[in-house]
């Protein structure tokens, strides 16, 4: 574009950009304060007075958070054997060696996320598909139904939803929190709106070529919508991990703990220990903020492609 | 959708086992192997490597293993709840009577434990204790352990600078009403702002505001029969006013107990109405020195002011309670846990962990009543001790009421009619307590 | 339609079409039904009970009662209120905030313009939870840094109690929440603004055109599907607050939402606890309201 600028609208963008960068601060504020927060000595922490910078450098607040719960690493678990146990708990395979809990609580995070992205994905590209270019009866209501579902918060069908995860034998298991993001139809909404702009044609000479539907879906269909599925992917991830309502509605004990939970049990009768809450955010930001920072790029160009599209 | 399927299968599948399950437990009551405890931080209870201890001991005596999980004062109500819906409750749990009793007990989902009691038991526990622990209906949900009088606390070198200390009677941690009008008043004006908090953004420590709020003039908050709440006794509200129009005390809607304490502990307030030997000992937790501030200031514990300077103040007590998982071999070796706990020679740990008094002078024989001999700090606030009222906590509708207390206190804190704003939210408090 | 098969299909071709589907909807279909549909119609059913916690009280069928007591429930009418407000105001504001960000940003070189979408994505990434933990303390009432900074710059003479005071509170909450929101509304209007059709603009300047209404009669007209599907996502976002309820007031200083309350009414520890019909038809009620502004705002979407 050529630009003949106005000193006027130089103005303009000058004041702009200021207020932007202060805007920008108070964005970084936050994990700035987290980041710092983690490694101040208690003076610092309890001080009146903010305190911009770590008077020392300590890591007295990762040790509290470290050692005041222990946990096996991670079990394996025989489901349903409960039954035969006299304990009612599920007979344990394999045990990992015991642990700080704040090691397991992330375990637990990132399990959670990762497999609630995987199922999202693999469902979403599948049906997302289907209401895009399949012209099968039923899926305008199907989608109508999507479409509403979409915005419902989760707090509407808390009670129904609690006493299915109990009656599936799910109640205080990881699962509980990953099924019910799965089902949130926001994945299919969004690679519905990826899966229109595969052109017809294409897929028509495919079926001409005598290609099955799942061979058609896995050579032509899932390379199409490729950045579509890495934006549902982030964005999915994100979710899950952000998603504290369900982890506190389904979770009960230490070695099922995600890490926002499980840094809200180390508090004292009445204290808040800021300290320990900092290096707790720390631990649970910090993963995100590196895959976040990694797949940035992919990210931006696969939201925008579904969305662009009507 | 692969697991699902196999879930679905499976759940088939078992529902057959779970039946022959059924048959097979119900002779015999050997108890079990493995119990659950879920625990509030209620001292060190809360701390796993004291919690561990106690339980390896429990376990070497008794072959039962516990699994503990540790519950928060923010969301464990919620979480034993939604336990509960899920049918997925806890064998034991250790809080006090107000939820054990008053709620669970009350709404049928605590085992009655009566028969662990025997005479020797009933004589030798403080009565006050008994009693909390006993629903209206006669039945026992609670083995009380510890106990405490809740009192408040003032930031010692604060008043000095104020010229403040000359209103407190430090030998006897008491204090006229008059004198604490006083004291705010100077502490005021030397601070220039807020010295103190009538805290109000939820229920946790509010009995604190209540007691403050009673022992000003003498109100009560029950009659005595624990069967209607009474706030709007005129001395309340004369108390609550009296309280909003004096400079530096805010009604304010952002703070809990736990807040409070921090701002107290950081040196913001100068007084803290959520206190107890807990705090005092550990200040907010802090693992800092006992009886100081961040700052290194002195704390000293107080009697809430009252007219005469005799007040009476909020009894805490804490023990463990049964969940009725309609399991008789769990139920029985919860009881075995109990009976460790709270009336065996092992008593002395539980207490010792909990940062509390005992509920009795001895259990089977082995003396408690030195179990803090050697601690100056416990044995200056045993001081208080005598001052323990009425434990009225038990009043039907109990959760109700502290939910329409705050919400009272934020009302009335915004500037909202006294009596008006008090008549409504006991109104709800009231309903609830007629059932 | 893309594949403009818009004839009529054969009976063989279209069962064809139903099978395939079907088949590709229903990994999906276990999922959406078994965890938002059939809990749903639960929630509905359980709604027109008196169905309760314990278990130890009869079930039994009461019709609209539940309904005709939160029309009633001032609690509850307050947190209607509240939940529009928060989903109404942060809406706009978020659409608003992002297309200026984005407009202003998307004249910097790529350096800067990648620096300034990822700090503007940091807050949702951070996680709810510590972001929120940051901002309890940012609004702390005496040692907060918005009262410190207003009251050293002289704006105010007392500490305001942001989080304790209903008639800031909600606007408290709101502010968080448009920090966690304007993410991914910035990421898109950049690239929105990119793919603007540059012939049309050029073409309104030889017209004489000045750069606001370029902006707003060509731009803002081609990014339309962007902001309809920013209208979505944010809408969606604002009713997922939860957290920030939960964790900042526990609904009390005038920011109790729906949401909330019927987390409160089912697990909270109040002789209110367990009252499960109750707590569903509040579920209900919005959940309608929801479906209503979800139609509305396709209904536009297809208009354009």
């Amino acid at each position: 574009m050529n630009k003949i600028t106005s000193p006027r609208t130089k103005a303009y963008r000058f004041i702009c950009t200021i207020i932007l960068i202060l805007l920008a601060l108070m964005f970084l504020f936050p994990l700035y304060w987290i980041v710092t927060g983690a490694f101040k000595p208690g003076a610092d922490i309890w001080s009146v007075k903010p305190v911009w910078w770590p008077s020392e450098w300590t890591m007295q607040n990762f040790e509290n958070l470290l050692n005041k719960r222990s946990s096996p690493l991670f079990e394996i678990t025989i489901p349903f054997s409960r039954y035969f146990t006299e304990s009612g708990k599920n007979i344990v395979l394999f045990q990992g060696p015991t642990a700080p809990a704040a090691y397991r609580w992330l375990i637990n995070t990132v399990f959670m996320a990762v497999a609630a992205m995987i199922l999202t994905c693999i469902t979403a590209t599948f049906a997302g598909y289907a209401l895009a270019k399949k012209r099968f009866r039923g899926r305008g209501i199907l989608f109508g139904l999507i479409v509403c579902a979409m915005a419902l918060p989760k707090q509407v069908i808390l009670i129904p939803l609690l006493k299915e995860i109990s009656f599936l034998e799910l109640y205080d298991n990881i699962w509980a929190v990953i099924f019910p993001t799965v089902g949130w139809p926001f994945g299919v909404f969004l690679m519905k709106q990826f899966s229109e702009s595969i052109p017809g044609e294409i897929l028509e000479s495919s079926r001409i070529d005598g290609a099955s539907e799942l061979k058609t879906f896995t050579t032509i269909v899932v390379p199409m919508v490729k950045p579509g599925i890495g934006a549902l992917a982030i964005f999915t991830f994100i979710n899950s991990w952000n998603d504290y309502f369900l982890q506190l509605l389904m979770l009960t004990s230490n070695a099922n703990f995600t890490l926002p939970l499980g840094i809200a049990t180390l508090q004292g009768e009445t204290s808040v220990d800021m300290g320990l809450l900092m290096a707790g955010a720390a631990l649970s930001a910090l993963p995100i903020i590196i895959v976040f920072l990694i797949f940035q790029k992919y990210f931006t160009k696969g939201i925008t492609m579904g969305a662009v599209k009507g | 959708m692969k697991h699902t399927k196999k879930i679905l299968a499976l759940v088939l599948a078992l529902s057959m086992v779970f039946t022959l399950c059924a048959f097979a437990q119900a002779d015999g009551v050997e108890p079990a192997k493995e119990i659950t405890l879920w625990t509030y931080p209620i001292g060190n209870w809360g701390n796993e490597a004291t919690v561990n201890e106690l339980m390896s001991a429990f376990e070497a005596d008794t072959g039962i293993h516990v699994t503990v999980e540790y519950l928060d004062y923010t969301n464990g109500d919620d979480k034993v709840n939604s336990a509960l819906t899920a049918g997925e409750g806890p064998d034991l749990i250790m809080e006090g009577p107000e939820r054990l009793v008053a709620n669970w007990g009350a709404n049928g989902y605590m085992v009655d434990i009566s028969d662990l009691f025997d005479d020797t038991d009933k004589a030798e526990l403080i009565p006050a204790t008994l009693a909390a622990c006993t629903h209206t209906s006669g039945a026992i949900y609670e083995y009380p352990v510890v106990m405490t009088a809740h009192c408040m606390a003032i930031n010692k070198n604060a008043f000095e600078q104020a010229d403040a200390l000359q209103y407190l009677d430090l030998e006897n941690h008491t204090w006229t009403t008059e004198n604490f009008f006083k004291a705010v008043q100077a502490l005021y004006d030397t601070f220039g702002d807020t010295v103190a908090a009538v805290f109000c953004a939820g229920q946790g420590g509010d009995q604190g505001t209540r007691a403050l709020i009673n022992n000003l003039y003498g109100g009560t908050f029950t009659n005595a029969e624990h069967t209607a709440y009474t706030w709007d006794d005129p001395k309340n509200v004369q108390a609550i006013s009296e309280l909003l129009a004096a400079d530096g005390i805010a009604f304010d809607a952002s703070l809990q107990g736990g807040d409070e304490i921090a701002k107290f502990y950081q040196g913001v307030l100068k007084m803290a109405f959520c206190w107890n030997i807990a705090q005092q000992l550990n200040p907010n937790t802090a693992n800092g020195p006992a009886e100081k501030t961040a700052t290194g200031d002195d704390i000293v514990f107080m009697s809430f002011p009252s007219e005469t300077g005799e007040s009476s103040l909020q009894g805490g007590i804490w023990g463990f309670g049964i969940f009725d998982n309609g399991d008789e071999a769990r139920i029985a070796a919860a009881k075995q846990f109990i009976k460790y706990f709270c009336d065996s020679e092992h008593t002395a740990d539980a207490v010792k962990a909990a940062n509390y008094f005992a509920c009795r002078d001895t259990a089977e024989g082995t003396d408690l009543s030195g179990v803090w001999a050697d601690n100056a700090i416990m044995n200056e606030y045993t001081k208080l001790m005598p001052y323990l009222g009425d434990y009225y906590q038990v009043t039907t509708g109990w959760a109700a009421c502290r939910t329409a207390w705050w919400n009272m206190l934020q009302k009335v804190g915004e500037g909202a009619d006294i009596e008006a704003t008090i008549a409504e939210y006991m109104a709800q408090a009231n309903e609830a307590a007629a059932g | 339609m893309a594949n403009g098969a818009n004839h009529k299909l054969s009976r063989t071709l279209q069962r064809r079409e139903d099978a395939t589907g079907y088949l590709f909807m229903l990994p999906s279909l276990i999922f959406f039904v078994g965890f938002v549909i059939i809990p749903m119609f639960i929630c509905i059913f359980m709604s027109l009970t008196n169905a309760n916690m314990h278990a130890s009280k009869e079930v039994s069928f009461i019709g609209l009662q539940n309904f005709v007591k939160l029309a009633k429930d001032k609690e509850f009418l307050a947190a209607l209120k509240n939940t529009f407000i928060i989903v109404l105001v942060s809406v706009p504001v978020v659409c608003l905030f992002s297309l200026w960000v984005a407009s202003v940003i998307y004249n910097y070189n790529g350096f800067a313009l990648s620096a300034f979408r990822c700090i503007f994505y940091l807050p949702v990434v951070t996680g709810s939870v510590a972001v929120t933990a940051v901002w309890k303390w940012m609004y702390d009432n005496y040692s907060g840094i918005f009262n410190i900074v207003l009251k050293e710059t002289g704006i105010i003479e007392k500490n305001i109690n942001w989080l304790g005071n209903s008639d800031y509170a909600l606007w408290c909450i709101i502010l968080i929440l448009l920090t966690t929101s304007v993410g991914q509304p910035i990421v898109l209007y950049v690239s929105a603004l990119g793919n603007v059709d540059q012939t049309l603009v050029e073409a309104a300047k030889v017209d004489g055109a000045t750069d606001t209404q370029v902006f707003w009669r060509i731009k803002w007209a081609q990014m339309m599907p962007t902001t309809l599907y920013i209208l979505v996502i944010t809408t969606i976002n604002s009713f997922q607050c939860f957290a920030l309820i939960q964790l900042l007031t526990k609904g009390g200083a005038g920011t109790n939402t729906v949401m909330y309350y019927i987390y409160y009414t089912a697990f909270k520890l109040t002789e209110q606890t367990g009252h499960f019909g109750y707590a569903n038809a509040m579920g209900v009620v919005l959940a309608i309201f929801i479906g209503l502004l979800s139609a509305v705002q396709f209904k536009l979407a297809q208009e354009k």
